[in-house]
């Protein structure tokens, strides 16, 4: 293998093993440990330098999350937007993935074009047309108002998977549905929609981590009224007075939920639409 | 194979067939392509009108140049852009460079391969605020590592709030390593291996077969993955405004006090457009420069 040729000797594969790991625990690991302690910290005993741990540790941060509104409100915002959005984009990129997957449209590479422009397009230009647009529609500072905004930014990976996923199915098993007699509709519902539920169903995964995660549009769009958990982070972290104990706290509610999912559904996600999704320019 | 002449009433019928085939394509694509049209395109360019002083609410609108002119004249806009292009050049290359290195490695088998090949990926979740913050509690003044060195009596130097933006550039860069690896790794592990064994058999080191082998053979990947990491940090907006000094502000972060503070849409759209005219440069010189080489190592 390659190793055995890039680095003769025996030593190679284990010296790139310890960097690895080394890397991993400093730049992960500890520091997942570090912010886990911080929502663990007693509020009445603080944890200030040098301790390298928290004198006393305490639920109380754990119990802010139910006393405090802003942050229940904030988790619930986050845990209803979300699917959502989620199902928002699945309806929406379900025909247009057909089309563009299976059928021979016009003007192709510009709607291409316009498919990858939320993508690579900076967040704060596309929040700087709509949050002006959401004022004079009065939608901003709504829960509708952030959901439409998280759709535009989620809604191309939805489609680029969705359309990758039609692309891949085959000719013949279209072909022989339709010898056997099936019309377009029981087409669509029971060969084709069963056969891009991988790819919903991937989509979907990138969609909720997706729109779980949005912050730049929904924090000009949404706040003050509508806040999410990332909106909510940005407030303990920035400003004047950093909160980290509840910074901390509202972290791993945002966090479990998304690498849970990661892992979950890792075997499902195939390295083609994880291409589909980010690569491919 | 040529079709022979199609009689008249069949042409009528493809016609028909061909527009109906037409309709069909229209009400396909609508839902996704109408919704782009509708929340993208309008709001783009309602950013440009607005840019040039059309268009504006509750004012009078004129066609103006004054807000680029504003841009240019004043110099916390200026900087607030040459400081946004520093972030996404170093940021760019340092992640590129570490990411190289990193895949390289990865298509070594180590022992704990398939670990640390898991692990790896975490940060591709977690929202850069997270990793923000996750940073922050190491590296910043009175961080754990901070905390530790200074039990040994050392001074732990100021990698956050400062004048270059350091610990803005360390997060992005944890945050977008990981991306450009699995982007990179997926074009290395497509490098046949006998490529390697020629190179080494005919005398190569392994960092010749590295620099002259790997890395140009990646060039696909790695350019696209270079390209989209650096159009995003140039207009990062979260990172920076947490840990960025007083002076200069990145432009994204500008752009939210125009909108947000002082409702001042106009210039907010000016230095928006700004921020899109040079990611669009950068873009289309990406093309050029892709077009330009062709195909060397086929």
């Amino acid at each position: 293998m390659t190793g055995a040729r890039l680095f003769p000797g025996r030593s190679g594969p284990w010296l790139i093993a310890a960097l690895f790991f080394g890397l991993t625990l400093i730049g992960l690991i500890v520091p997942m440990i570090v912010g886990v302690l911080w929502s663990l910290v007693d509020p009445r005993a603080g944890w200030f330098p040098p301790n390298l741990v928290p004198p006393s540790l305490s639920l109380d941060n754990w119990r802010a999350m139910f006393s405090v509104p802003e942050m229940g409100e904030a988790a619930v915002a986050s845990f209803t937007i979300a699917p959502i959005v989620t199902a928002l984009c699945a309806t929406l990129a379900l025909p247009t993935g057909y089309a563009l997957g299976r059928r021979p449209v016009p003007f192709r590479r510009a709607i291409e074009f316009l498919v990858l422009a939320p993508i690579i397009m900076p967040g704060i230009v596309i929040a700087t047309g709509l949050g002006s647009m959401f004022i004079r529609f009065g939608l901003a500072h709504t829960l509708v108002g952030v959901i439409l905004v998280q759709t535009v930014v989620v809604l191309p990976f939805m489609i680029r998977i969705v359309t990758a996923t039609f692309e891949a199915v085959p000719q013949d098993l279209i072909d022989a549905a339709r010898n056997l007699g099936a019309g377009p509709l029981s087409l669509a519902w029971r060969v084709l929609i069963p056969l891009v539920v991988p790819g919903l169903f991937a989509g979907g995964v990138f969609t909720f981590i997706g729109s779980m995660e949005e912050f730049v549009l929904t924090f000009i769009v949404g706040s003050p009224h509508v806040r999410t958990l990332p909106v909510l982070l940005f407030a303990y972290l920035g400003g004047r007075s950093q909160i980290f104990t509840y910074a901390a706290v509202v972290m791993i509610v945002l966090l479990v939920p998304t690498i849970v999912l990661l892992f979950t559904a890792e075997r499902a996600l195939k390295q083609e639409y994880l291409a589909a999704g980010l690569g491919k320019m | 194979m040529l079709p022979g002449p199609v009689p008249a009433v069949d042409r009528l019928r493809l016609a028909g067939l061909r527009r109906r085939d037409q309709w069909v394509n229209l009400l396909l694509l609508l839902p996704g392509v109408g919704f782009l049209g509708l929340f993208l395109v309008v709001p783009l360019a309602q950013v440009f009108l607005r840019s040039v002083g059309l268009a504006l609410i509750g004012q009078a609108s004129h066609l103006t140049w004054d807000y680029y002119r504003q841009f240019w004249v004043e110099a916390q806009y200026r900087d607030g852009f040459f400081f946004s292009l520093w972030l996404g050049v170093a940021s760019t290359v340092i992640s590129l460079v570490t990411a190289l290195m990193f895949s390289a490695l990865m298509q070594v088998r180590f022992p704990g391969r398939l670990f640390v090949s898991v692990l790896y990926k975490v940060p591709l979740v977690v929202p850069s605020l997270v990793a923000a913050f996750l940073i922050l509690s190491l590296v910043a003044p009175g961080g754990i590592l901070a905390r530790l060195v200074a039990h040994w009596g050392w001074e732990w130097p100021h990698l956050v709030y400062d004048r270059w933006g350091w610990g803005i550039i360390f997060v992005l860069v944890w945050h977008n390593v990981p991306f450009m690896m699995v982007i990179i790794s997926a074009v290395m592990a497509g490098i046949p291996q006998d490529i390697n064994d020629a190179a080494r058999n005919l005398g190569a080191s392994p960092w010749q077969v590295f620099r002259f082998v790997t890395v140009p053979l990646s060039m696909p990947g790695v350019s696209a993955a270079a390209l989209l990491v650096f159009i995003q940090v140039f207009g990062a907006f979260a990172v920076p405004s947490l840990m960025e000094s007083a002076y200069p502000l990145a432009l994204p972060v500008i752009m939210q006090t125009e909108m947000m503070d002082r409702a001042n849409w106009a210039l907010a759209s000016a230095l928006g457009s700004v921020l899109t005219l040079a990611s669009a440069i950068v873009l289309f010189a990406y093309y050029r420069l892709v077009q330009g080489r062709g195909s060397p190592a086929r």
